[in-house]
């Protein structure tokens, strides 16, 4: 009957949704929720009756395919920098953005901020000391770690040297803390999907959330996401890598394990190190290496890691001594590593970091994991992708060859790209000029200014 | 008698003016090879010829590896020359005999009889050449070059404790020298006494061959020496064949990249040092008997503060005898150091800790990190066909106070 759509109805059909959503600016159901909510009991949690979805211009099926209509999406805020993602490099690069004065707007996927440092419970800050010992990552990264010094039991282990390791919650805490102190906008629960183009750069971010696809127009786009998902959309070339994905948990009770009474060839395995939470470990898992750009894989490592530490939480606790250990909790994030990564101006290399090699265009200074080597320097061109214009990348998917991405990976290397991506982002937005364009001096010198360390 | 006088006096100033002369010549050597040897020039370019002037090192490492390695040109010169002139190197050109002729002097000024012991270098020659037939040349390692190039480890590798030891040697014999003038020159020298050899062989030989003359009788000194020569070289081979014996069960051991078979090795090494100082990285070490007492002094690698680079072929271009073969640079990727071996008790990787330092630093992409579904963590694991054992990995490995990721000597054919 009705379920055939010719061609010609598809067309016409584009043309009344386009129409309707030109219209739709008032939309009489809020008018009624208004009403609805003054009244008392059950009523008042009615905040629409006999609703039906507006803006609608649902995806069709012609000929066994399924089109997306075209179709106005609603601009939700305007601004001069969006970054896209709050975790560690994205908070970085938004406080960065906002203190070197621009206006600036944070979109995240999950309901906290932190990314993979928070909900992937990736409690250790690894990789923001080198040969020496000597700390390269400062600026706000350092300050946010100083700012968790100042509150109970946040972070443990922070010796000049050593690898200190944080509480996921505390970090979140501080981040909404940091995120209101600068009066960033944030929405929580947005899910960046699109690129906004025009000729060739981007002028802002289409994000999904349950308010529906909108859409937020920005001057400079800072592509914080992780996996690279908005300069991508935007055209950016990039190489697509499989790593390994795994799933973080907490182990609880290890206080009350008695190792005694444990037979002497009992070993076990994967109980983690220690938190500011006294007598909870938190246990890191690398997993097999897959694609975490495909949906069926992340399901399979999501359940499988699941089945895998329930087990061992119960096959340990049947060793003598270990009965009263118990997982605490898996993380929210599944542990993806490493996934799209840009083909920028620049590239961070191996040889670089061999070679102590130093670029005129220094944003930043990445550390070692365990110290055990030297600084080497972050140049911008590998923040900015080859051709498409107004966006940046921070955090793992800047421009690093495959040698450098567990390095460039590494949260308080994200804290130093996030920096320097977001004062990038306030110095083109204030010189009204493309970041690809941005003069490179000033950004140093801003980046000084918020006490980055450039080498 | 008129004559007599001024003929005399003539004679006497040119011996003068030749012992000037040679004086000078001889610290003129003196001088260039402190030279070449110290690290002002640029590394490996000349230090090879120091040792490399020695005609006892030169046919010893043709006796033993059956093979002419070009670095050995010289010593063959020298020894050519010496069927012409009779010790002319030790006059000439030895820095070591310079030294010792110094020191004799004093003890002959304290008034110490010069010795008179039996010829230990003699002995010394034809045991070492009598095994380096068998691929195993005894005492090769008592070379005076190669001895005095030893010394210049200690200005190269000063904190190393164990690079002073060839400098400590020579003490001793600066000191022997004092205490026994000419003891080790004229007695003990291998070098010196090859020298003796080749030309006393040489005039035996030429007078077999004369006809004008009678033919030597059993008694004449030619003769014994050639019979003591070829006696000494066949106890030099029965030991040698005792040593192999006793080398062939010995652990293979980190040798520089392009070293010989490991048991003519240990020997064929005149411990002179040359590789350890052209190493850009300084990660060739004295061995202090890790690896069987046979091979004490000799250069074995350690990765624990850098590796062997990809690129580096420079320990394998100043070995004097061969031990070490020159390694092309095209080459150095299939030469087999070893093969790394992991610990799974320490590595990081079996407490899931985010360690990825192997594999990074490997610069020959032998290292994967395979996921096991049984023990749900990650193995390092190397693929030896592109694996040399460079010790990158080693070097790199984070793990404290032992690396979980160490280089296992490789047996060398």
């Amino acid at each position: 009957m009705n379920d055939r759509i010719t061609r010609r109805d598809y067309l016409r059909m584009l043309g009344i949704s386009g129409l309707a959503i030109g219209t739709g600016s008032f939309d009489p159901s809020r008018a009624l929720a208004r009403g609805v909510g003054e009244s008392g009991g059950f009523q008042s949690s009615v905040i629409a009756r006999d609703k039906v979805q507006p803006n609608r211009a649902n995806p069709v099926l012609i000929d066994g395919e399924v089109i997306q209509p075209q179709r106005k999406l609603q601009v939700f805020a305007e601004t001069d920098v969006l970054v896209v993602g709050g975790g560690s490099a994205g908070i970085v690069a938004a406080i960065a953005a906002k203190r070197a004065g621009a206006k600036v707007t944070v979109v995240e996927r999950y309901g906290h901020f932190g990314g993979l440092w928070t909900g992937g419970l990736v409690l250790v800050i690894l990789g923001h000391i080198v040969k020496g010992p000597k700390q390269v990552c400062q600026g706000i990264g350092e300050e946010i770690m100083r700012r968790l010094d100042k509150m109970d039991g946040a972070i443990i282990n922070r010796r000049t040297g050593s690898n200190p390791t944080v509480d996921a919650e505390a970090v979140k805490y501080l981040m909404v803390e940091m995120i209101e102190q600068e009066n960033i906008d944030v929405f929580l629960h947005c899910w960046g999907v699109d690129a906004i183009m025009q000729d060739g750069a981007v002028k802002g971010a289409v994000f999904e959330s349950k308010s529906g696809r909108q859409a937020i127009l920005a001057k400079v786009v800072i592509d914080a996401t992780g996996d690279g998902d908005i300069f991508a959309a935007a055209g950016a070339e990039f190489e697509h890598r499989s790593h390994n994905i795994g799933l973080v948990s907490r182990v609880g009770n290890l206080d009350k394990i008695d190792k005694s009474k444990a037979p002497p060839d009992a070993k076990p395995k994967h109980l983690g190190s220690a938190t500011p939470v006294k007598g909870v470990n938190w246990v890191n898992l690398r997993g097999p290496m897959v694609d975490g750009l495909d949906v069926a894989t992340l399901t399979r490592m999501e359940m499988n890691h699941r089945k895998f530490i329930w087990n061992n939480i119960r096959k340990t606790r049947s060793i003598p001594g270990y009965e009263r250990l118990y997982l605490v909790e898996t993380a929210p994030q599944l542990g993806v590593r490493i996934t799209r990564v840009l083909d920028g101006l620049n590239t961070v290399r191996l040889d670089h970091l061999k070679n102590a090699t130093k670029f005129p265009d220094v944003i930043g200074v990445g550390g070692a994991s365990n110290a055990e080597h030297g600084e080497w320097q972050i140049p911008y061109g590998a923040l900015v992708p080859e051709k498409i214009d107004n966006v940046l990348a921070a955090g793992r998917c800047i421009s690093a060859e495959l040698r450098m991405a567990d390095l460039v990976r590494l949260i308080p290397n994200c804290f130093v790209t996030g920096h320097a991506a977001g004062v990038a982002a306030a110095v083109a937005v204030r010189d009204r000029c493309s970041p690809r364009d941005a003069d490179v001096s000033k950004i140093q010198k801003i980046l000084r200014q918020q006490e980055a360390y450039l080498g | 008698m008129n004559t007599a006088g001024p003929q005399t006096d003539s004679s006497a100033a040119s011996a003068g003016a030749k012992r000037h002369l040679r004086l000078i010549i001889r610290c003129t050597c003196l001088v260039a090879a402190v030279l070449c040897l110290l690290p002002v020039l640029p590394k490996g370019s000349l230090m090879r010829y120091v040792p490399a002037a020695s005609a006892f090192v030169a046919i010893s490492s043709l006796l033993a590896t059956k093979t002419f390695q070009p670095i050995t040109a010289l010593g063959f010169i020298t020894a050519l020359l010496t069927l012409l002139r009779h010790r002319w190197f030790c006059r000439w050109i030895c820095p070591v005999g310079l030294c010792m002729d110094g020191v004799s002097c004093l003890g002959r000024r304290l008034k110490r009889k010069p010795s008179q012991e039996i010829q230990f270098g003699r002995l010394l020659v034809a045991l070492t050449l009598g095994g380096a037939v068998l691929g195993y040349p005894l005492f090769l390692y008592t070379d005076p070059l190669a001895l005095f190039s030893g010394i210049f480890l200690a200005a190269t590798q000063a904190t190393v404790l164990l690079s002073w030891i060839s400098a400590l040697l020579f003490a001793v014999l600066l000191i022997a020298g004092v205490l026994w003038p000419n003891l080790w020159c004229g007695r003990v020298c291998p070098l010196g006494a090859f020298q003796d050899l080749i030309s006393m062989l040489s005039r035996y030989v030429r007078s077999l061959f004369a006809t004008k003359t009678k033919r030597p009788a059993e008694t004449s000194p030619g003769y014994r020496i050639a019979r003591r020569t070829a006696l000494g070289m066949v106890v030099g081979a029965g030991c040698a064949a005792a040593a192999r014996r006793i080398g062939s069960k010995r652990t293979p051991a980190l040798r520089p990249p392009g070293a010989i078979e490991e048991t003519t090795f240990v020997a064929l090494c005149t411990r002179c040092g040359n590789c350890m100082r052209a190493c850009p990285h300084s990660i060739i070490e004295r061995d202090l008997g890790e690896n069987g007492w046979a091979g004490i002094l000799t250069p074995v690698l350690s990765f624990e503060n850098d590796y062997c680079r990809e690129d580096c072929t420079q320990c394998t271009e100043v070995c004097p005898s061969g031990a070490i073969i020159r390694v092309l640079p095209d080459e150095k990727p299939n030469i087999r150091i070893g093969l790394p071996r992991v610990d799974m008790d320490i590595c990081l990787l079996s407490e899931d800790r985010e360690c990825s330092a192997c594999m990074r630093w490997c610069p020959y992409d032998a290292i994967r990190y395979i996921f096991s579904e049984a023990t749900y963590s990650l193995t390092p694991v190397v693929n030896p066909d592109r694996c040399n054992g460079c010790g990158a990995c080693q070097t790199a490995c984070p793990t404290k106070p032992v690396k979980a990721i160490r280089i296992a000597a490789s047996l060398r054919t």
